[in-house]
């Protein structure tokens, strides 16, 4: 892994991995892995709950699953899905608020087992009715009404950023919308005062600055959204907001019946929602 | 009126401040008002008794001075010096705070990201800068010293409440 690192140029990294403790045959320690991987998502929460992540969702969401129930017939149970959820922390702030409303159901599913044990754990600890899987989220046994990630679309890279969203696309979902940190100038030296100020571990404060060069453009996100079936969108793109203001942005699909109701329950708001064609004329 | 006062009091409401981000990070439950409050307390505690170092040194350099009058007037001016660069960087972190906690969360981002993040960056900065003022309002070498002992114990309390207590993650 180290050799891999130093290949791809981030000596940074193959340093960081260097100094994690390794078993007798030069493996590293999953035990070790676990609980450092446990301790920089519990400090990425910090950053989520000081950007004020889960209001910046459910100004979104809101409005979006108003749409989903108008256009609803007949009532269907709604359910969000949070992929890659990490420790599941905007799945918990949801369900600790209840700012989605009673009728939806709060899944979060990752990959990483230690991660969806703690947050299970940490949902128990709390008396949260929502539910954590470990496994893919396109796997799930009940279909999603909208999918819904936060920081997550920067780990793909080339045709997997179209081939997550083509998932999605051919899935029952109506909806998706995921939030990543927005790709401007100032991205990676705000990442790396604010994840320098807030982080601990040599692994958060080199992951927040590598993660904000590897955001996807307002440009490169539509192009890979517009998927079959589905009306791809960018709330808040560059040129419509302040950078200081908008560290996070979303891509959103939506089934293209949605978009107007979507529209309407935004009511002014509706003017940061741009399409491709849109898009286009914000940027010139 | 002797800086003293507003000195001592900046000292503590930074220590307070630096228990919770000592703590913050460290806990991934939703609902911790209660645990918040206790880090700040901690803080506190840890705050008071490192504001005994400096309290000892002036003591020490008014007990030890030829002429305590002249020292203490020394010691006076600096503190008054010491104390200008910290009310702006209170100020600047209060206003912060409260853009933070009163604006919608777009504008909050902004206090954030501009504020109260490079803030606590900065504030070894903004303790060179008090000890710059110290000496520049004719407080001498005894208000430097003071002024120093000062900046380190409350640059202390943050590692100090995290390792005694929020060392690993909160459960």
């Amino acid at each position: 892994m180290i050799r891999q690192l130093e290949e791809h140029g981030d000596h940074r990294a193959a340093r960081i991995v260097a100094s994690l403790p390794t078993g007798r045959d030069d493996v590293l320690d999953p035990h070790a892995v676990d609980r450092l991987l446990v301790g920089v998502h519990t400090e990425l929460q910090r950053l989520s709950e000081e950007l004020r992540i889960g209001e910046r969702l459910v100004h979104l969401l809101g409005p979006l699953l108003a749409a989903v129930r108008a256009a609803a017939t007949p009532a269907r149970p709604l359910r969000l899905v949070d992929v890659g959820c990490g420790l599941g922390y905007l799945i918990r702030w949801l369900a600790a608020t209840h700012a989605l409303g009673p009728d939806v159901e709060l899944i979060g599913v990752d990959l990483d087992a230690a991660l969806v044990g703690e947050a299970a754990r940490l949902a128990r600890a709390e008396g949260l009715h929502c539910r954590f899987v470990h496994g893919n989220a396109f796997d799930l046994p009940e279909a999603a009404t909208v999918y819904v990630s936060t920081g997550v679309l920067h780990h793909f890279r080339g045709p997997a950023l179209a081939e997550f969203f083509r998932a999605q696309a051919s899935s029952p979902a109506l909806a998706f919308c995921h939030y990543d940190i927005a790709a401007t100038r100032l991205a990676p030296v705000g990442a790396w005062a604010f994840h320098r100020a807030r982080m601990r571990h040599p692994l958060g404060r080199h992951d927040g600055v590598v993660s904000a060069l590897r955001a996807h453009s307002d440009e490169a996100l539509l192009r890979a959204a517009a998927a079959p079936g589905i009306r791809p969108l960018l709330y808040e793109p560059r040129g419509m907001s302040n950078p200081f203001c908008t560290t996070l942005r979303p891509v959103l699909g939506i089934r293209p019946h949605l978009e107007a109701p979507l529209r309407r329950a935004l009511g002014r708001a509706s003017r940061r929602l741009v399409g491709p064609e849109q898009l286009a004329e914000v940027v010139r | 009126m002797t800086p003293a006062a507003p000195l001592v009091t900046l000292g503590l409401v930074d220590a307070a401040f630096s228990g919770f981000r000592a703590y913050a990070g460290r806990d991934a439950r939703i609902r911790k008002r209660a645990a918040i409050v206790r880090s700040a307390l901690r803080g506190l505690a840890v705050g008071a008794v490192l504001l005994l170092a400096p309290a000892v040194t002036a003591g020490t350099v008014l007990l030890t001075a030829d002429d305590p009058a002249l020292a203490y007037a020394a010691l006076a001016a600096g503190g008054a010096g010491y104390l200008r660069p910290l009310a702006v960087y209170a100020t600047t972190v209060v206003l912060s705070l409260a853009a933070y906690f009163v604006l919608p969360f777009r504008v909050s981002t902004l206090a954030m990201v501009v504020g109260l993040g490079p803030l606590t960056l900065l504030r070894p900065l903004a303790i060179v800068a008090a000890c710059l003022g110290a000496l520049l309002n004719g407080g001498g070498f005894t208000s430097l010293l003071v002024g120093s002992v000062a900046g380190g114990a409350v640059l202390c309390v943050e590692p100090i409440v995290h390792r005694r207590w929020y060392a690993s993650v909160v459960h």
